[in-house]
């Protein structure tokens, strides 16, 4: 069972020896509710998910996706209920202790994030501030052994070309490229990623899509992805959890699931107004 | 043949059509036209009580002859002397400026609400941001003279100081206004508050940073030469020093230096500023691609690879290439930082006096306190009010020339483009001419008091008030105009309908803005003889009266934040 002190070790000892393999439990989340005001955005959720698969956080917006996601690494706390990630009690835990989780724990996002004034190398550097003491401002504040794995990752993403251009001229699939080439930097043990291709074109989420699936199989990643397309998630996961206004209302391995499923689970996930808007827009 | 007819819009009524009771106005909108009518009737009370007229104006005329035979021969120190004078005043407004944007910023993460720790914090960093904005410079200078002694430091400490009023305003707002994904992102990945701050808020807050740095380094330059009559040293000091001893032909020909001066930096600042803040990215014209161009063949262009690349000694490349960019950049750190350490070493600043005066501040302090009225309490509320007039009087005079010019000056209400750019120059052209200069002409023609005060800041309000009605008339939505033009109004109804009464609120709240500016300067050209509270600040530290000097400052304080209160409530009312 992976604690926090081992990861902490890993990080300070340069390129961390934490393997994936070492993790039983990536995520656990027993019976989350979290409440915004009078907003319920989850409702009661309990689920694990397993380390090395791609797991499909799949519903409409709004639907709590984005709130499940961002309780995983503590960037919301919950009102109710408990979240273990990596075995780390993310529901009580200390702010260091919470960085020392992030450090370790990828994420990207449906707009990308990137600050759009720095270079790209740059961008993919900040990825390793957790383990860093200490601001950052330039590329020559990095050690050289950060700019060396960035660029790496830049040439694993496709993208070393552009490691000295401004992160805002590049394309949005590019931009989510880099995104990725950041989160990579951190070694991670799990990936989340917030609709990962909602704001790209076709070709791009494709490349996009195919690209999160080549680095989880090859470094053996727990990837948990927000989508709203059951194709796509279909396609893509290896498990499907659908959230319905806060709750889960369908968890099954997309190995079982058939065609004819797929009605089923547009149902399931659907507000019962949203199918006839739906219906109405086809 | 069928004429044409416009519809008949007499006054009588039709009859079977029920016509719905106007809804009583909202309390709040009632009241802000209350306070605007009420500050309109002080204008125009302030106008006739300070007897500006036609024959001041008049007899201001008759004396102008005299005043250019008063003035000429310009008497211009040797060129030496010159130099020295204005590197010493570039001296101190570089220091003043860098030293606020350094205080500012942290000031300003603490008070935008997404970077602040807490409400309390949020709230102290605004309060402080509002107060060093409220205390004139001039009055921290007199402060800061009493601390330090003579020398440089009063005056940039006080230009440093009252600057975080502007920028620390500036940038807490730009910060709240950012994208809030990257520092999300940097959070999610494990990076502290001060990395999330680092990496995630400064960059992109660096071309705003740069611009109101160089903004308020336009506005502090202008400001050094009022401070002069406290003492702050330069070209300000040297001009009050003739002017005071009835030089007119040193004094003037100095004042021309500073308008010569004031007008470079503008430009030069403003091209800075288009620069940065109109950049696009991609390819760059000009001078830029040029080099661009250029740099291609001796320095090491990205080549279209996804391999890593590797130096001769095969370890990974890691810095960028020098190509234009990088070149532009270095140099610009290089070139800001170096001027900046030139300024501080050419400055005059002494470390001993910097150290002297933060150990007696408890003394010196003591001299302020209790504040007292000094038996003049008639004489000081007189001179406040007399401070008020000049502003309200100022406020009158600038919207009168304002709106007329403001609006000629839009591209879309102008009648062709030549028109609007002559006015869009002419704006320009009075913003460049700092009213301290315009002042000490009105001073020198109409002999001392609050109307030359008045008209120096009235006409100067057109530089500001003109340019902010312009951009707001230009900012209205041409569509309803387009659609009132097609119902057949004329061009002024069109005006009257379309354009100006969306622009209303906006009016408002510029007006109110000036106002508030031109009380402040009213304040300050007191100081030069222009009337008002100013003179007897002037007097008291003169003859040591510290405590009045504080009653003074109260006073003007209670005065502005008012202002400002009435300018907040106004604004938050109609826009």
């Amino acid at each position: 069972m992976t604690n926090v002190a081992d990861i902490r070790q890993a990080m300070t000892s340069g390129i961390p020896e934490l393997r994936p393999d070492d993790v039983k439990d990536a995520v656990r989340m027993a019976g989350v509710t979290k409440r915004f005001g009078q907003v319920t955005a989850l409702d009661d959720v309990t689920v694990d998910f397993t380390p090395g698969e791609i797991n499909v956080l799949l519903g409409l917006s709004g639907s709590g996706k984005s709130t499940l996601l961002r309780h995983i690494n503590g960037l919301h706390q919950p009102t109710e209920g408990e979240v273990f990630t990596l075995g780390v009690p993310v529901h009580s835990a200390r702010q260091k202790d919470l960085r020392v989780l992030r450090s370790r724990v990828g994420m990207i996002f449906q707009h990308f994030h990137l600050v759009g004034s720095m270079s790209v190398l740059e961008n993919v550097c900040t990825g390793r501030l957790g383990g860093l003491r200490g601001p950052r401002i330039g590329l020559f504040s990095y050690p050289r052994a950060v700019k060396e794995r960035a660029m790496e990752h830049l040439a694993r993403v496709g993208l070393a070309d552009k490691a000295f251009q401004r992160a805002d001229t590049l394309s949005g699939g590019q931009q989510q490229r880099v995104a990725i080439a950041r989160a990579l930097i951190q070694e991670p043990v799990v990936l989340l990623a917030d609709e990962p291709v909602a704001s790209l074109d076709p070709v791009s989420s494709a490349g996009v899509m195919e690209l999160l699936r080549e680095i989880s199989s090859d470094l053996g990643l727990t990837v948990i992805c927000s989508l709203h397309q059951v194709e796509l998630a279909m396609d893509f996961g290896d498990r499907i959890t659908g959230l319905q206004s806060g709750r889960v209302v369908l968890d099954r391995a997309t190995s079982r699931l058939s065609r004819e499923d797929v009605f089923e689970i547009y149902t399931a996930v659907s507000a019962p107004e949203a199918v006839e808007a739906g219906a109405a827009k086809v | 043949m069928t004429t044409i007819v416009p519809v008949e819009t007499s006054s009588g009524e039709r009859p079977g059509l029920p016509v719905p009771r106007r809804p009583a106005p909202k309390f709040r909108v009632v009241a802000v036209w209350g306070v605007m009518l009420a500050l309109l009737a002080g204008g125009v009370w302030s106008f006739v009580e300070l007897e500006i007229g036609i024959s001041a104006l008049v007899t201001g005329f008759e004396n102008a002859a005299s005043f250019i035979s008063r003035m000429f021969p310009l008497d211009f120190p040797p060129a030496a002397e010159l130099v020295a004078l204005t590197l010493e005043t570039l001296a101190i407004v570089t220091v003043a400026t860098a030293l606020a944007v350094v205080l500012s910023l942290p000031v300003a993460l603490f008070a935008a609400s997404n970077t602040t720790r807490n409400r309390w914090t949020g709230g102290a960093a605004r309060t402080f941001i509002v107060l060093m904005r409220a205390i004139p410079d001039l009055v921290l200078a007199i402060i800061f003279f009493r601390l330090f002694g003579l020398g440089a430091v009063p005056g940039i400490l006080a230009m440093g100081l009252h600057s975080i009023g502007m920028i620390g305003k500036l940038y807490a707002d730009a910060i709240e206004e950012l994208d809030r994904g990257p520092v999300e992102a940097l959070r999610a990945a494990g990076a502290s508050r001060w990395q999330q701050i680092w990496s995630g808020i400064i960059p992109p807050l660096m071309p705003q940073i740069i611009a109101t740095a160089l903004h308020r380094f336009d506005i502090n330059l202008r400001t050094s030469v009022i401070l002069g009559y406290v003492g702050v040293g330069g070209i300000g000091l040297a001009m009050s020093e003739a002017l005071n001893t009835m030089n007119y032909q040193r004094g003037m020909a100095l004042a021309l230096v500073v308008l010569v001066l004031c007008v470079v930096v503008e430009l030069i600042s403003g091209a800075i500023r288009t620069a940065l803040l109109g950049r696009v990215n991609g390819r760059r014209r000009g001078i830029l691609g040029l080099l661009d161009r250029m740099s291609d063949g001796w320095v090491t262009k990205p080549t279209a690879t996804h391999e890593v690349q590797r130096d001769g000694k095969g370890r990974i490349r890691t810095a960028p290439p020098w190509d234009a960019d990088r070149i532009r950049r270095f140099l610009g750190i290089t070139v800001t930082l170096l001027i900046v350490a030139i300024a501080v070493a050419g400055s005059d600043i002494d470390p001993a006096a910097l150290v002297t005066g933060l150990v007696d501040i408890p003394q010196t302090l003591a001299m302020f306190f209790p504040p007292s009225d000094g038996d003049m309490l008639d004489l000081l509320l007189e001179g406040m009010l007399s401070t008020v007039q000049i502003g309200l009087a100022a406020t009158l005079v600038g919207v009168v020339l304002a709106l007329p010019i403001g609006s000629l000056a839009a591209r879309n209400v102008a009648p062709n483009a030549a028109t609007a750019n002559v006015f869009r120059t002419l704006i320009v052209a009075v913003r460049a001419f700092p009213e301290l200069i315009l002042a000490i002409i009105f001073i020198v023609m109409m002999g001392l008091g609050a109307v030359p005060g008045a008209l120096a800041l009235g006409i100067g309000s057109v530089g500001l008030l003109g340019k902010l009605v312009a951009d707001s008339l230009e900012e209205t939505d041409v569509r309803v105009q387009d659609a009132v033009r097609a119902g057949g109004a004329t061009r002024l109804q069109v005006y009257a309908s379309a354009t100006l009464r969306q622009v209303l609120p906006a009016f408002v709240a510029h007006v109110l803005y000036q106002l508030d500016v031109n009380v402040r300067a009213a304040t300050l050209l007191g100081i030069v003889g222009a009337g008002g509270i100013g003179f007897y600040l002037l007097q008291a530290n003169r003859v040591m009266q510290f405590d009045v000097v504080t009653f003074i400052i109260l006073m003007i304080l209670t005065v502005v934040l008012v202002l400002e209160a009435i300018a907040a409530w106004v604004r938050r009312v109609v826009i």
